[in-house]
């Protein structure tokens, strides 16, 4: 079986102080519109039009990645628990709308 | 009916970053005839009229800054060498023009012609060789990222030729959403690298449907404990960041990102279905390039089947509107499984259309698909029926069992 040797990447290749690319400005607006449709209390506190750097983008991603993904499933126990009440709420008769007319 | 389709059962695709075919893998004609890559007779005009052949100088890093133009009417120019008259005809001689107007540095502009040495490749390169490597797999548009990765997750960019978010019009649907929806229910995740790089499919996917998202940890998790979805797509780290684990340096390979990261992450990917024997014996790994990223390949795009919606003239910024009737530039594509024979070279023509078009057949889903996608060809046959063996890539009896190994 051949082994084949992979290079790591140079040391120097990190540079988060490197200007972002138009890929990522192009991913910070996208979440930037993302972010618009949240709840309040799950925006992030970072100006977003101020980001340079990929360091900064990544920050602003990271935050407004794990706020998305928070707000969903903070709704989905919401409604996971509402759904749980319903269930256990004790069933009151009620008389149908044929019964009520007869009567 | 084949016994490497009879087995199949995940599809993996691995999406990098903006490289052409000729810059990554056009060495390859050099040891196969058969691959369409770089030659001596090849070349593009600088801004003084002087020709600049492909040279086989790529450096990791550091070359291709400012990163090459690859919006559309920059693209446009690289296809059509700045012929803007209504019978112009394809040459791909305008790449070193258009980076010339980036900079004004005729010697900078030069360097969008240099291709990888073999040996700086060692991963893309031996799995081009070793499995089923496509000499016409083209971007799904001449144009940047975000309308080209629609194509791999809707068969269309629903009439967006740019960056800009795009609306998702119904009855199209994701491919996840087709899987995810069909009775009987088949399973899909997109695994972006972590939540700090996060995914180029943000406002669709990602804020309407976050439950589909898994991160690249996650992924490999999955490959070692047999828990892979039927169908994953992987996106790369997009930037470098700093995480609790240490350093993450960008390995998608986008000008100017280390190339080296990217290759140590495709044999990643490639190690982790690997290592898992009956994941391996029941999965097809797709890696490619979303787009050219502006760098130099000598093949024309063909025309194809017109999508339903119209870019104006306004949108692609040439004066001219688009009907998504052409393809992009060729990028490197390679389809890796133990039952395709080795050394296999592909030349029927696809693009990003074709990962739905194939996804959605092989699984027999009820899907609406766009004209594009409807027109794409399929890279894995159906298991239905009679497989034409002219058209199958998984096309071995036995299990190869001398497939490569990397050091990861």
């Amino acid at each position: 079986m051949t082994i084949i040797a992979v290079p790591r990447p140079s040391r120097k290749a990190m540079n988060p102080d490197r200007p972002t690319n138009c890929l990522v400005l192009a991913q910070v607006r996208h979440l930037q519109q993302a972010e618009c449709r949240l709840p309040v209390k799950y925006r992030s506190e970072i100006y977003a039009h101020a980001i340079r750097t990929e360091g900064e983008a990544a920050r602003y991603i990271r935050e407004v990645t794990e706020a998305i993904h928070k707000a969903h499933g903070e709704a989905a126990a919401k409604r996971t628990r509402a759904a749980g009440a319903r269930r256990g709420r004790p069933k009151v008769k009620t008389k149908s709308r044929k019964a009520r007319k007869s009567k | 009916m084949p016994a490497g389709l009879d087995n199949l059962k995940h599809m993996v695709v691995l999406m990098m970053e903006n490289r052409s075919f000729d810059h990554m893998l056009g060495s390859l004609k050099a040891v196969d005839q058969r691959i369409d890559g770089i030659t001596d007779q090849m070349g593009n005009p600088d801004n003084t009229g002087a020709l600049v052949k492909p040279q086989l100088l790529a450096g990791f890093q550091g070359q291709l800054d400012p990163d090459p133009d690859h919006h559309f009417s920059a693209v446009d120019l690289q296809i059509f060498g700045a012929d803007m008259s209504p019978t112009r005809v394809a040459n791909m001689q305008g790449f070193v023009k258009s980076y010339f107007n980036q900079q004004r540095d005729t010697a900078h502009s030069q360097k969008v012609m240099y291709c990888f040495k073999q040996a700086d490749l060692p991963v893309l390169t031996t799995l081009a060789l070793e499995f089923a490597v496509f000499n016409r797999w083209f971007a799904s548009i001449p144009g940047p990222t975000i309308c080209n990765r629609a194509f791999a997750h809707y068969g269309t960019s629903f009439g967006r030729v740019d960056m800009n978010p795009f609306d998702v019009i119904e009855p199209i649907k994701s491919i996840y959403t087709r899987l995810i929806s069909a009775r009987p229910k088949h399973t899909a995740k997109v695994y972006y690298y972590d939540t700090t790089s996060s995914t180029m499919e943000v406002v669709n996917l990602l804020q309407n449907q976050p439950e589909l998202f898994g991160t690249y940890k996650q992924f490999l998790s999955d490959c070692a404990q047999g828990l892979l979805p039927e169908y994953s797509f992987v996106e790369p780290n997009y930037n470098d960041h700093e995480t609790d684990e240490g350093e993450e340096v960008a390995s998608d390979q986008h000008p100017d990102h280390d190339v080296q990261a990217g290759e140590f992450l495709i044999a990643e990917v490639y190690s982790a279905i690997k290592r898992n024997p009956a994941l391996w014996a029941s999965t097809a790994l797709l890696v490619l390039y979303d787009e050219h990223g502006g760098i130099f390949d000598h093949v024309v795009p063909p025309n194809c089947v017109p999508d339903k919606f119209t870019a104006t003239a306004n949108d692609t910024g040439t004066g001219m509107e688009f009907k998504f009737d052409r393809l992009g530039v060729r990028v490197p594509a390679v389809l890796i499984s133990p039952w395709i024979p080795k050394n296999t070279v592909v030349d029927r023509v696809f693009d990003h259309a074709s990962i739905p078009a194939t996804v959605t057949r092989f699984f027999e889903l009820d899907a609406t698909q766009s004209p594009r996608e409807i027109g794409a060809d399929i890279f894995i046959e159906p298991n239905v029926g009679t497989v034409d063996p002219g058209r199958n890539l998984l096309s071995l009896d036995v299990m190869r069992t001398d497939c490569p190994d990397f050091d990861v």
